[in-house]
């Protein structure tokens, strides 16, 4: 099956600056995809080039098996783009703001009315009509922005930032409107800088740094391929000194550090090795009171993946 | 592809929907930024209060008439000329003044990226805002009506003045709106801002002024009316259409190359544009100009012509030399069309294939025509000093592009470097022109031409070209070489420029015949 996108040995220069080299993903329909890196890393390259306002010097990227070099228009229809910035038009309420977007999407007649107040109503945005564009708060603004790079129901979209500047409530808010859009079967490639977020909302990442892919695929993969050598928590009920005594002379355990009567250390174990770990501590009368695995969050992945150089 | 009722699940509006109204739907029918614009007027301040005021304006004017009922005649006329000052800058300053901050507004940040997404065009973009300006003309020109009807009834002016003033009004202000429309889109580079901000400003103001001190100074009325009783109206009302039309257009173009991204194709509108001016000059001498006048009317057109190609030439001859990924995939898929379609395609060296073609079929018709002319003139050497024109012209566009294009080909291939090559070659024509000069006042306390100003165009054309007692015999046969020269020594990139286009055809051929096979063995 074609993926919905598929971004192929892409390469994008300014000047002596290499923003984007050879870098390759895919991502399927309904697949929420975070695209992190470092600042400069160019991710904003990479979106803007997909969403055809940028070309690349060499490779190409496809939206739906359609190629964004050569079939721009095609592939505009297909493609909702949410740039880092939004700028409505002064003396335009809501409604305006997104009936002005759906007649430049060829939206007409009774279509064009139905899909306006869909939109609206699906972003929440109703009961703001009548308020100028220019006068929502900045949650509200993004949800406007949101609304019209759905208007004409594209089947990828393409946020830059989107929660960018966005207080908790709105970020909340607005997770769940891509979560509802990616029930419907969009696929969204999503940018921030607010790792924590993309990890509740992703199913997969592709990181970036200096332009080049590091690492792509969902986060279970991820979490499983920096488990390597992955961080355990021990909770004794008491003696943590004899408990640390014990860790010391296990195999595969290393760095090993104390708080009170909690340990943490990271280990290369498998779960099998963790297993029988956990019962050589009581074996050795540790009284335990809990013990678990760290599981690797996105930040984790980040900061083990990249090495945080710029550009 | 769905709409977003089709995938979004969204809870139902409160109310059904009525059917769309008569003005929605014949909104539909129209351009969406004309819609939006209009939308935008009636909720701001500055459209209305403009309006008010231009309606103040009026009504003051026909009071001070009304109350001057001895002046009669003299009153009435007086009543037009006030009436068309005050109309003046509102078409010509204010219309124009608020497309250009309206296009300002739609480059802020990105904004026209997020039209480019959707369907519209830059041209549509243009339009649209040009049609807006239109709407406005209308509604100023419909608040100062009642004046204007009121001086035609007090006998002040004619039904055919008052038709011809306002048609020229709507020439300014369309030709007024679309440079005002091409400074904003060329703020787009922010070392352009500035010149925008002020070159707009100042040539609105100046015009704007300048008309309305003709206006005002009763000149106009009292001029027109033998205008339009003479054989020289069509020919000042064709010059005055057809030349705002031709500035409208080339604005327009200039606009949409700069709204355009670098990697489109902002060449092609302005091959075209070029050459379809040949046929505009020559069709407007021939039907417009009497034949009696031709002797000069044809050389005039054919040196407007040749002074349009360098112009257009430097432009041409200094943009990056390769086609972007994007064009090359468009080019026509018929290796015949993609050869014809070549000299319009951008690139440096396809740049100067179009130049040549273009100095080549205008010289090839000023010489069919001008046969046609001169025995009109018995013992007239006219045509020879216009066929030394042409060639004189044609020799220093090719040798001073031929090194633009060598100047540009040392600069980085960026968008950046094709406009410092463009600066640089003026220098350039400017330095070989003063240098000389210079040369001579300092060492030789006097300035004669001698073959030191060979490089001066406008010196040697002036000398070798019209004055005949001065020509030197070897100036013809050396211009001659020069041209020759010039070209043999393009050809070879020309060739290049060819070549690229038809691998990109062949390219294309093969993909689509890749995609035929794909699709089959799905």
């Amino acid at each position: 099956m074609t993926p919905l996108l598929e971004v192929r040995d892409l390469s994008r220069s300014y000047g002596k600056v290499q923003a984007v080299r050879d870098l390759s993903f895919a991502m399927s329909r309904g697949q929420v995809t975070g695209f992190v890196g470092p600042n400069g890393a160019g991710k904003t390259t990479t979106m803007r080039i997909v969403a055809t306002l940028d070309v690349p010097d060499r490779g190409d990227a496809f939206v739906d098996g359609t190629s964004v070099l050569i079939e721009p228009r095609i592939t505009r229809s297909r493609i909702g783009y949410m740039a880092d910035q939004f700028h409505p038009y002064p003396n335009l309420d809501v409604l305006q703001y997104l009936d002005f977007f759906a007649r430049a999407y060829g939206l007409a007649g009774r279509k064009r009315l139905q899909t306006v107040r869909l939109v609206a109503s699906f972003c929440g945005l109703l009961e703001f009509a009548d308020r100028p564009a220019t006068g929502l708060s900045k949650g509200m603004g993004q949800r406007l922005h949101l609304a019209k790079t759905l208007l004409h129901d594209p089947l990828l979209l393409i946020l830059d930032e989107p929660a960018s500047g966005l207080d908790p409530r709105a970020r909340i808010e607005f997770r769940v409107l891509l979560k509802e859009l990616a029930a419907a079967g969009k696929g969204i490639l999503i940018s921030s800088h607010i790792l924590s977020e993309l990890g509740e909302t992703c199913d997969s990442v592709v990181v970036i740094e200096k332009g080049a892919r590091v690492v792509a695929g969902s986060i279970a993969e991820m979490q499983q391929s920096v488990r390597h050598e992955q961080e355990v928590l021990l909770r004794v009920l008491r003696d943590a000194e004899a408990a640390e005594r014990f860790l010391l002379t296990q195999p595969g355990v290393s760095q090993v550090t104390v708080d009170g009567t909690t340990l943490r250390f990271l280990c290369t174990a498998d779960d099998q090795a963790l297993g029988d770990l956990l019962s050589r501590a009581i074996g050795a009368g540790l009284s335990v009171v809990e013990f678990a695995r760290t599981e690797a969050d996105l930040e984790d992945i980040f900061l083990k993946t990249t090495k945080g150089r710029l550009q | 592809m769905s709409t977003g009722e089709a995938v979004i699940a969204a809870p139902a509006p409160e109310a059904p929907l009525e059917e769309p109204g008569f003005w929605t739907r014949w909104s539909d029918r129209i351009n969406p930024i004309l819609v939006r614009e209009m939308q935008q007027a009636m909720k701001g301040r500055a459209f209305v209060l403009t309006v008010f005021a231009a309606l103040a304006v009026s009504i003051v004017i026909a009071a001070i008439v009304a109350g001057n009922r001895e002046a009669g005649r003299r009153a009435g006329a007086d009543a037009f000329d006030a009436g068309l000052a005050t109309l003046v800058p509102m078409v010509l300053f204010v219309v124009p003044m608020q497309a250009y901050q309206s296009m300002r507004l739609e480059l802020r940040a990105g904004i026209v990226e997020q039209l480019f997404l959707s369907g519209l065009r830059p041209r549509s973009i243009l339009l649209g805002k040009l049609m807006a300006a239109m709407v406005q003309f209308a509604l100023y020109v419909s608040v100062m009506s009642p004046l204007l009807a009121t001086s035609y009834l007090l006998r002040g002016v004619d039904v055919p003045t008052i038709v011809v003033s306002l048609v020229w009004a709507l020439v300014f202000c369309i030709a007024a709106t679309a440079f005002a429309i091409s400074a904003a889109a060329q703020a787009i580079l922010p070392a352009m801002q500035a010149f925008a901000n002020l070159g707009a400003a100042l040539v609105l103001g100046i015009g704007t002024f300048s008309l309305v001190a003709f206006v005002g100074s009763g000149e106009y009325s009292r001029e027109l009316p033998s205008l339009l009783n003479s054989t020289a109206f069509g020919i000042v009302m064709s010059l005055v259409v057809g030349g705002g039309f031709c500035s409208t257009a080339l604005s327009l173009l200039t606009a949409q190359s700069f709204l355009l991204h670098s990697f489109e194709n902002r060449s092609t509108g302005f091959r075209v544009f070029m050459f379809a001016m040949i046929p505009v000059a020559y069709g407007w001498t021939w039907i417009f100009v009497p034949a009696t006048h031709w002797y000069g009317a044809v050389p005039a057109a054919t040196f407007f012509l040749c002074l349009l190609g360098v112009v257009f030439g430097i432009f041409m001859t200094t943009e990056q030399r390769a086609l972007s990924p994007r064009v090359f995939a468009h080019v026509p898929r018929h290796a015949g069309l993609a050869a014809i379609a070549a000299p319009l395609l951008p690139g440096r060296d396809r740049g100067m294939s179009c130049l040549i073609l273009y100095f080549a079929l205008v010289g090839l018709l000023a010489l069919c025509w001008w046969p046609s002319v001169a025995p009109a003139f018995p013992g007239w050497t006219y045509r020879e000093d216009m066929l030394r024109l042409l060639l004189f012209t044609a020799a220093y566009a090719l040798v001073y592009l031929g090194l633009a294009k060598a100047l540009r080909a040392r600069l980085p291939a960026s968008i950046a470097g094709n406009h410092v090559a463009r600066v640089l070659v003026v220098v350039m024509v400017f330095g070989f022109c003063l240098l000389p000069v210079l040369i001579d006042a300092f060492t030789r306390g006097r300035v004669d031409w001698h073959w030191g100003h060979a490089m001066n165009p406008f010196w040697t054309i002036e000398r070798h070209a019209f004055r005949t007692r001065d020509q030197s015999p070897n100036a013809v046969p050396i211009a001659l070489t020069a041209l020759c020269a010039a070209a043999a020594l393009q050809l070879p990139a020309m060739l290049r420029g060819f070549v690229e286009v038809l691998g990109a055809s062949s390219a294309r051929r093969r993909r689509q015949a890749g995609t035929a096979v794909q699709s089959a063995s799905t």
